[in-house]
């Protein structure tokens, strides 16, 4: 054999089975981690102004690329973001206020090393009984940072936004936690490989418990400041809340922050609740053992995001003292109640 | 410096010039002056916790001295002028003008002219609420009714511009008549227009006035009394929202207005929500006195639309065109009468009111003989809406602002003059 081809072939190995493959790169880096994650942001913010526009009777996006209806428009943003200033205003914590954009983006990304795409062993990011444990917990770290960014821009308007937050934080954590544990107590496992494999059959949790699902929607919702529960930078009293001060790159890490912590709830709700790969059964081998199943997984996660963005041509925002009625007057008792229902399911075997 | 002077406490207070006493748990927000949610204003709030305990609304950001400007400009030049006031109502807002120099003059506009009048005058007033609700949906983040009665508000500003030439700045009505007759087939547009537009109001309705998240914004948020409303001297939709019975349109008929046929919509709760649903239902009763007003326009002759004394120094050319001896081009311009270019006004005071979009405005016009005024006083409805938020807004949270803002339908540069 040809030596030359033979160096060839184990690089090409190793560039494909060790490193994009590798699942804690795959995940974090590639599908559904960080490439995916923006890619994602960028469609479903053209999506979601296309669906406002067709809703509000006007083009949307179109002029920098007619023919496929202006969905280039956000790599122009980007660059636009890229390219500006990041201006430090001499009045703010230098050393937060730059750290915390950027640690609250790959936060955000940190589920995603928890939770496995596959039901093939070596694909596991990290091999655990816990995972779903482990991947709820993380969701709740990179909120702190938002409310940090307020804290350090020292800015009346910050500083009201993510006071704001922070009551957002302190109503939705409690939902979406319980919401996403009643699968636990369905299924009587941790671990997300079990939980999607007892989905396998059609039974997926959400039909099964639809409370569950739509209180744990509502809560993503919330976290993600998504309409009707837009509260924390709502612009027309807060200019940008918590990003007031933000410029350039900074600025577009914390939209896209947003969206990517959305993407990832999305995630975890496809996996807990509407069967992750469900139809499909993954045998080993890269392509269909990895590949494939986590490119179900993606899909089924951008129709909940889509739905969740077509939501913004409907609603206007909420009070925050009405949203924080909502979550601890309605959602945390639908919650528990989604919990009890979901105990007697697997006492009776429905399961 | 005199603004040194006065913050070091000779008695002026100029605001937001003076050091205030901190007080513990207070916090000052100032909305504006360049703010996404302010206008050209300043509204300096101050919040305990999250209930706003103080409210004080700074105008004068925009103020363009018009009535000094109206000292040095000839009578009819001050009509455009005094569109600048609120562009977007500017047949309104010029009105009362129009009329106070009539009554100097001693002329009356005929018939048809008065018809015309509130024809622009209803146009207005509908794409003047619509304007206000849009802003009032993306003050509560509600892009959908705002992108929806923006795109709305372009049927009746295109109605204007087949009425009058200008999509804004109509300068329609001038002593003695308007500018203009109606075209043909106007009266088939405008019958479009009122179709479509009750339609789309009962749309509105559904996504937005009747949309639970909207409802569980504004009802019992910003309640003005009766006794309030009136002992603040609030004038237009808002007061009707607080169940005063007051509208120019009624209490004083001008124009055509005697001779059409509307009901003025009151509603007793006098919240953010019942302003809102006073302009919706006002626009509706807008759309018939146009439907009234255009059958009144087709079925009667086009005779004169401008006073015989100015009639009759028209140019020839116009009057062949008006007369259908030559067929209208667009070719032509329409200039107004010469007569116009040195107008003098006999001495005397006078005073006149309509009822514009946003309430009543009123002007006193002086004139010593000259063929310029000698005083022009404009009392705006903005300027007498704008300080119910100081007494509406304490006691709410700070996210109730922009509904209370946005309800009362504040317009800064109108306020400013």
């Amino acid at each position: 054999m040809n030596p030359c081809y033979y160096a060839c072939y184990i690089v090409y190995k190793v560039i494909v089975y060790d490193i994009i493959f590798y699942p804690p790169v795959y995940q974090f880096l590639i599908i559904p981690g960080l490439i995916t994650a923006i890619i994602i942001a960028i469609f479903i913010i053209w999506f979601e102004r296309k669906a406002a526009a067709y809703v509000q009777m006007r083009y949307g996006p179109w002029e920098i690329a007619p023919k496929i209806g202006g969905a280039t428009q956000l790599l122009a943003d980007l660059t636009r973001y890229a390219m500006q200033e990041i201006i430090t205003p001499q009045t703010v914590d230098t050393l937060q206020y730059l750290l915390a954009p950027i640690v609250m983006v790959v936060l955000a990304l940190l589920p995603l090393e928890a939770v496995p795409l596959t039901s093939v062993k070596p694909y596991f990011p990290i091999p655990s009984g816990y995972s779903l444990l482990v991947a709820v917990a993380f969701t709740t770290l990179s909120p702190l940072f938002i409310t940090m960014m307020g804290w350090a821009s020292n800015n009346k308007f910050s500083i009201t936004g993510s006071v704001r937050e922070s009551f957002m934080i302190t109503s939705y954590e409690l939902i979406s936690v319980l919401g996403l544990l009643t699968a636990a107590a369905m299924t009587r496992s941790y671990d997300l490989v079990k939980i999607v494999n007892l989905q396998m059959s059609g039974k997926w949790l959400g039909l099964i418990n639809p409370i569950a699902l739509f209180v744990v929607f509502i809560a993503v919702l919330m976290s993600t400041s998504g309409f009707p529960f837009e509260i924390p930078e709502s612009e027309s009293e807060l200019v940008a809340g918590p990003f007031t001060e933000y410029s350039g790159l900074l600025y577009g890490l914390n939209m896209g922050g947003a969206y990517i912590r959305r993407w990832v709830f999305s995630i975890l709700i496809t996996l807990v609740f509407l069967g992750g790969w469900a139809p499909y059964r993954p045998t080993p081998g890269v392509i269909t053992g990895y590949l494939i199943p986590s490119l179900i997984v993606s899909l089924k996660a951008v129709v909940i995001m889509g739905i969740m963005s077509f939501l913004r041509s409907v609603y206007g925002r909420y009070r925050l003292d009405q949203a924080l009625g909502i979550a601890w007057e309605i959602l945390i008792p639908l919650a528990l109640l989604a919990f009890g229902i979901g105990l007697a399911e697997a006492y009776f075997g429905i399961i | 410096m005199e603004a040194g002077t006065a913050s070091s406490g000779s008695g002026i207070h100029l605001p937001g010039m003076e050091i205030a006493k901190a007080s513990k748990n207070r916090y000052e927000v100032m909305i504006g002056p360049a703010h996404p949610g302010s206008g050209h204003m300043r509204i300096f709030v101050e919040v305990d916790g999250d209930i706003m305990v103080k409210v004080d609304p700074d105008i004068g950001f925009v103020h363009r001295t018009m009535e000094k400007l109206a000292e040095g400009r000839e009578w009819i030049q001050n009509i455009p002028l005094f569109e600048r006031i609120a562009i977007l109502d500017a047949c309104n807002i010029t009105l009362p003008y129009v009329r106070a120099v009539e009554k100097l003059l001693g002329i009356e506009a005929p018939e048809r002219a008065r018809y015309l009048r509130t024809l622009l005058c209803e146009i207005n007033r509908v794409a003047s609420h619509l304007y206000g609700m849009g802003i009032f949906g993306v003050f509560l983040g509600h892009s959908t009714l705002y992108m929806w009665a923006f795109g709305d508000r372009e049927v009746f500003i295109d109605l204007a511009e087949r009425l009058t030439g200008a999509r804004l700045t109509h300068t329609y009505p001038v002593f003695g008549g308007v500018r203009r007759d109606i075209p043909d087939d106007f009266p088939e547009d405008a019958r479009k227009a009122t179709r479509y537009m009750r339609k789309r109001l009962n749309e509105y309705a559904k996504i937005f006035l009747n949309n639970p998240n909207i409802r569980s914004r504004l009802e019992n948020v910003g309640v003005l009394t009766k006794n309030q409303a009136a002992e603040l001297g609030l004038v237009g939709p808002n007061i009707r929202a607080s169940g005063i019975r007051y509208d120019v349109r009624l209490n004083e008929p001008y124009e055509a207005y005697g001779d059409v046929d509307f009901e003025i919509p009151v509603f007793e709760e006098g919240d953010s929500l019942a302003r809102a649903w006073a302009r919706v239902e006002e626009v509706r009763q807008s759309l018939n006195i146009i439907d009234q007003v255009v059958t009144w326009l087709e079925k009667h002759p086009r005779e004169n639309f401008m006073h015989e004394k100015f009639w009759k120094t028209a140019p020839k050319l116009y009057k062949d065109v008006y007369e259908g001896k030559i067929s209208y081009s667009p070719k032509y311009r329409i200039k107004l009468m010469p007569i116009f270019a040195s107008l003098k006004v006999p001495p005397g005071k006078s005073f006149a009111r309509v009822e514009a979009g946003r309430g009543e405005i009123v002007y006193y016009v002086e004139s010593n003989g000259d063929i310029f005024p000698y005083r022009v006083r404009v009392v705006s409805p903005s300027f007498r809406n704008v300080i119910a938020f100081k007494y509406v807004m304490p006691g709410h949270r700070l996210m109730d602002l922009p509904a209370i803002y946005g309800s009362f339908d504040y317009f800064p540069p109108a306020f400013d003059r």
